[in-house]
């Protein structure tokens, strides 16, 4: 436990909808809202740099890594936006957009029902995927941009570019809600609606399934190493090793602070920190992967909040943590320390 | 499945109105009644048919019908992932809403419907299930009913009657007296403890339909006493409903080996299943509800000084053996053993 004094944030600011995502990138937070109210802000110090309205709401919100562009999807459809000149696009697909994702500066894959597309940074297509079996729920990117993984009802699909159909299949009956794919690109885990994870090795394709969640497992991140795995599904945070033969037989550590997880992110680097954020508004961060399997932790530091609850948390950088609440407020906090937290 | 909790003060939870039924039975006609009724109500409508459906006032979404299994052994286990998506989508709104409508096509199950609002826990925490209204065309309702069906495909307006809390029998002014009695008839063989409110342009007391708490433990089957009424089986129907009502107390045990191996077994062809319970020893009613296989039980009221322990149930569903559930359950009963 640390009895460091509760530092005052960098900066706090409040916007006018219910924050649902939250993305930071190089000098730039992004904030979306439940009613498509987008922000963007200077992650040092707050000051709005950019915004935009995505119709019928925002689900997700992906700047992408070079700060340059951004993308935010809803249940209506996408939006992007530029930051060189502030240009907004809207496409009013009328499908539900869930997810977007990244493959580097200038190419992100963006879900549109049932599909993915794969658009330039100003929203060119440049390949789209054959619909999967239900609505597209999630998507990551493989092998340094060349593969996409979509997640939907039944199976986790691998597509490139030069073909519609998917060149990799990993079945697996139920709803797949979120998806991470290890930095290493050693594993491919899903978190599902039937309280489990599966994890698929890619490089045969074997499985492993972590069942007895208590709820369905919504939010799973992989840290930069690729080493571990943080997951919700329960009122305390699980972290799985996945360094060596991965975590088959193994047991994971649990992170007890919430009562119900809303929201969780790596900090960048290897030293295996973790924020997590509850629905009563608390902020936990912690030293995850600390201990031994099996072990209980507690948060070496704890944020309070107001009691809304965390709608969504993001490091810009390894020294700066924004924290988005569902009443609109936007805190981001300093952590100077690269090894305390 | 949640707990309720029925001696909790008051139920903060969004209701949840199942509004179904075959296209033409005025579905869309209700749904407007319901939005532009003076009740001061903000509604959400979620449709799986494009509809015709456009109030400023509220808000409407569409969806496509995606029936998710949840993996867990248990075939009739299966959720609308669509729901869940707009659902969950809806509640992170900063604006409030006061009731949800969620109108589904008239081929939909409404099994997938309702087990959403049991297997999912956010929106149970959040959402509460009032009541599946399904819609019936009294003129045209019976040749639907009387529709033959290849080998295991359900026929859709027999399942939609089944799953009603309330069954409204739409365009009473285009069938004579005589079908309409004979609907009527064929709705309670399926369906015994259905309410069934009969309307002209689907002109009905919205008290009737909305808030009603027909998934309500504490209201389970205190708006119709008169469940138990035997039908006559005059008409060659594999779905049916079967009452019990037996006086005495039952052995816990011996009760939970029985549901637990009946819903097991029978799960897939008991649409619903609800009681009212005298367990030995408990001092409290015990109440359920269910779905399939997602049963849904805890204690209710006192037993009154004086009252007979009287349990009574009723299940819904497909090729029910009413001899079989009358016995089976009988064994239940404290004293079974004893007279055996």
């Amino acid at each position: 436990m640390s009895t460091a004094v509760q530092a005052p944030p960098a900066w706090d600011v409040a916007v006018d909808d219910a924050p649902v995502a939250i993305s930071a990138r190089g000098d730039l937070v992004a904030v979306a809202g439940a009613e498509g109210t987008v922000k963007v802000l200077d992650a040092a110090l707050g000051a709005e740099i950019g915004a935009l309205e995505l119709p019928g709401g925002a689900l997700r919100v992906e700047l992408a890594p070079d700060a340059r562009h951004l993308v935010a999807t809803g249940p209506m459809g996408y939006a992007l936006w530029r930051r060189t000149d502030g240009r907004t696009t809207v496409r009013e697909s009328g499908a539900w957009s869930a997810a977007a994702a990244w493959a580097g500066p200038a190419r992100m894959a963006v879900a549109v029902g049932r599909r993915a597309l794969v658009l330039d940074a100003d929203g060119g297509e440049l390949w789209r995927t054959e619909p999967a079996a239900s609505t597209v729920t999630d998507l990551a990117w493989l092998r340094q941009g060349r593969r996409l993984a979509v997640a939907a009802y039944g199976a986790v699909l691998g597509h490139e570019r030069h073909t519609g159909q998917p060149v990799v299949t990993y079945p697996y009956v139920g709803s797949h809600l979120a998806l991470a794919v290890a930095p290493t690109g050693k594993w491919i885990c899903s978190g599902n609606q039937d309280a489990s994870i599966h994890i698929w090795r890619t490089r045969d394709g074997s499985e492993l399934t972590m069942s007895g969640y208590p709820e369905k497992v919504s939010r799973l991140a992989f840290d930069d190493t690729g080493f571990w795995l943080a997951a919700d599904g329960a009122p305390d945070v699980t972290v799985w090793d996945f360094s060596g033969q991965g975590p088959a037989g193994t047991a994971p550590r649990s992170l007890r602070c919430h009562e119900t997880v809303t929201a969780l992110a790596w900090r960048p680097g290897a030293a295996g920190q973790l924020a997590s954020g509850g629905a009563d508004g608390t902020v936990a961060l912690w030293h995850a992967t600390a201990g031994r399997p099996q072990q209980l932790l507690r948060p070496a530091r704890e944020l309070e909040g107001n009691g809304s609850p965390v709608a969504a948390l993001a490091w810009a950088g390894p020294h700066l943590l924004s924290v988005a609440w569902r009443d609109g407020r936007v805190r981001t906090y300093g952590v100077p320390s690269r090894t305390e937290l | 499945m949640p707990r309720t909790d029925p001696t909790s003060p008051r139920d903060e939870r969004v209701p949840v109105t199942v509004l179904t039924g075959f296209l033409g039975s005025g579905k869309t006609t209700l749904l407007n009644r319901i939005l532009t009724e003076q009740h001061g109500l903000k509604i959400a409508v979620i449709e799986n048919e494009f509809g015709e459906v456009g109030i400023d006032d509220a808000l409407v979404l569409d969806a496509e019908e995606e029936i998710f299994e949840m993996n867990n052994g248990c075939i009739c286990c299966t959720v609308r992932g669509d729901l869940i998506r707009i659902l969950g989508a809806l509640m992170r709104r900063r604006e409030k809403f006061d009731h949800i409508l969620i109108e589904t096509t008239g081929l939909a199950d409404p099994a997938p419907v309702a087990q959403t609002f049991f297997m999912d826990d956010e929106i149970a925490a959040q959402l509460r299930l009032d009541a599946i209204v399904t819609l019936v065309d009294a003129a045209h309702v019976l040749q639907h009913l009387d529709e033959v069906k290849p080998e295991g495909v359900e026929n859709e307006a027999v399942e939609q009657i089944a799953f009603a809390d309330r069954i409204v029998l739409n365009k009473t002014d285009l069938a004579d007296e005589r079908t309409i009695a004979e609907v009527e008839q064929r709705v309670r063989a399926i369906n015994a403890p259905v309410q069934i409110l009969r309307a002209r342009h689907a002109a009905i007391d919205l008290h009737q339909v909305l808030d009603v708490g027909a998934f309500d433990l504490e209201r389970v089957l205190g708006d119709d006493p008169s469940f138990l009424t035997e039908t006559e089986h005059q008409h060659d129907t594999t779905v049916t409903s079967v009452g019990i009502e037996i006086d005495g107390e039952l052995d816990e045990s011996r009760l939970n080996a029985w549901l637990g191996n009946l819903l097991r077994t029978k799960g897939v062809d008991l649409f619903r299943s609800k009681g009212i319970l005298a367990l030995a020893g408990a001092p409290k009613q015990y109440v359920f509800q269910g779905v399939h296989m997602l049963l849904d039980g805890s204690f209710g009221r006192d037993w009154r000084d004086g009252e007979v322990r009287r349990n009574r149930l009723v299940f819904i569903g497909r090729n029910l053996d009413r001899e079989a559930l009358e016995r089976g359950f009988a064994d239940c009963l404290a004293t079974a053993g004893a007279v055996a």
